[in-house]
């Protein structure tokens, strides 16, 4: 790989991570500024509860979209090292959300 | 016990969150060093509770300083990807951890961490980033990037790169089990001892955090100790604070930031030793 394409390539992933990053962020702030305005004005409420919820979750899904647009770049870039690092990372958090069910689960 | 969800509680905590965010910012942190302790000590919130808020804000303000940042080099993607592995196995098991050992343990566990990296910082107030010549071949994990108040462009090598990624598994194994970024621990070791200047260490230690602290953070939040509504006036005044700060950040100087950063972990680790001694 020459130098130029490793850096395309390296912008690339910097843009991707960017958008990503930038939607995950401005989608959550809304649901939870609209949703904690939302539950001041009428108190607790379902949909005012549903915006939290909503924000919260795709706050938390930020940086798991991040890393699986990682792994796309890092695969159509054919960087395999990588991209199996990246995979890795990946495994750990879904390993997070499992251990969260068998918490759950047991107590 | 958790407090009830009041407006006024709202309002502190929101309050809380623009503070911490914009010293976070100044510092190069997540900010939540500066929430945890306030949740735990003075508003009395369970540790868990306390830490699973601040994580939330952590990836919040993790994803919105490095797509401010995306595009500007400044971040060490391909090292932060590969410190990522590290840091995410750590918090992982600190997440599991937390839920298996006592509040106390914890609250004297962030004295500990934290009156460490003041007395590091303290120690590096006159270090010099590592500037190499800019023609320099920085590696694959290398990076360069233009800093602006020198006015030149700064290329550098990693070092001890074993180092670099047991720091980052330490650093992630404390974040989850003390609900913060991390950033405290690992930017002074990629610093000082992986030729990693301030600021991209920095840069990369924030866009690595939010990964990190969703590790933590889903085992918190599937255990119902993460309230949404407190945990969403948190995450905004930490947004609004960090954009406050990020403005003035690039103008303080560094030696300034740390002797700070260090007053406020000495501080911070007194509180929780009292606290966890009880």
């Amino acid at each position: 790989m020459t130098e130029r394409s490793a850096r395309s390539a390296s912008q690339r992933l910097e843009h991707a991570v960017g958008v990503v990053l930038r939607a995950g962020v401005t989608a959550s702030s809304a649901c939870l500024a609209v949703g904690v305005v939302w539950s001041l004005v009428t108190g607790e409420s379902g949909v005012a509860r549903l915006l939290l919820q909503t924000g919260i979750i795709v706050l938390l899904m930020t940086p798991v979209a991040r890393v699986i647009v990682s792994i796309a770049q890092y695969v159509s870039d054919r960087d395999w090292p990588f991209a199996a690092l990246t995979t890795i990372v990946l495994v750990e958090l879904l390993a997070s959300a499992v251990a969260a069910l068998l918490f759950n689960k047991k107590l | 016990m958790m407090p009830a969800v009041t407006a006024s509680l709202a309002t502190i905590i929101f309050t809380a969150g623009v503070v911490s965010g914009s010293l976070g910012a100044l510092l190069g942190l997540g900010g939540g060093v500066f929430l945890v302790p306030f949740l735990n000590l003075v508003l009395g919130f369970p540790f868990t509770a306390a830490a699973a808020i601040s994580l939330t804000t952590v990836i919040a303000t993790s994803s919105s300083v490095s797509a401010g940042r995306a595009g500007k080099q400044l971040i060490n993607m391909k090292l932060g990807m590969l410190l990522e592995v590290a840091t995410a196995g750590g918090s992982f098991l600190g997440g599991i951890t937390a839920q298996l050992v006592a509040q106390s343990i914890l609250q004297r566990l962030f004295g500990v961490v934290a009156a460490i990296v003041a007395v590091i910082m303290l120690t590096r107030l006159r270090r010099r980033n590592v500037i190499l010549d800019p023609r320099a071949d920085p590696g694959v994990l290398g990076g360069r990037y233009y800093e602006d108040e020198s006015g030149t462009t700064v290329t550098y090598r990693v070092k001890r790169l074993p180092v670099a990624v047991t720091a980052s598994f330490i650093a992630g194994n404390v974040s989850s089990l003390l609900g913060i970024g991390g950033g405290i621990i690992k930017v002074p070791i990629l610093n000082a001892w992986c030729g990693i200047p301030l600021r991209a260490a920095a840069a990369t230690s924030a866009f690595m955090i939010g990964v990190t602290a969703t590790a933590g953070a889903v085992i918190y939040y599937g255990r119902g100790q993460l309230e949404p509504a407190l945990a969403a006036v948190a995450v905004l005044g930490v947004q609004l604070g960090s954009w406050g700060g990020m403005r003035f950040g690039s103008a303080a100087s560094v030696k300034w930031l740390k002797i700070l950063m260090a007053l406020v972990l000495f501080i911070v680790s007194a509180m929780m030793f009292a606290r966890g001694g009880r």
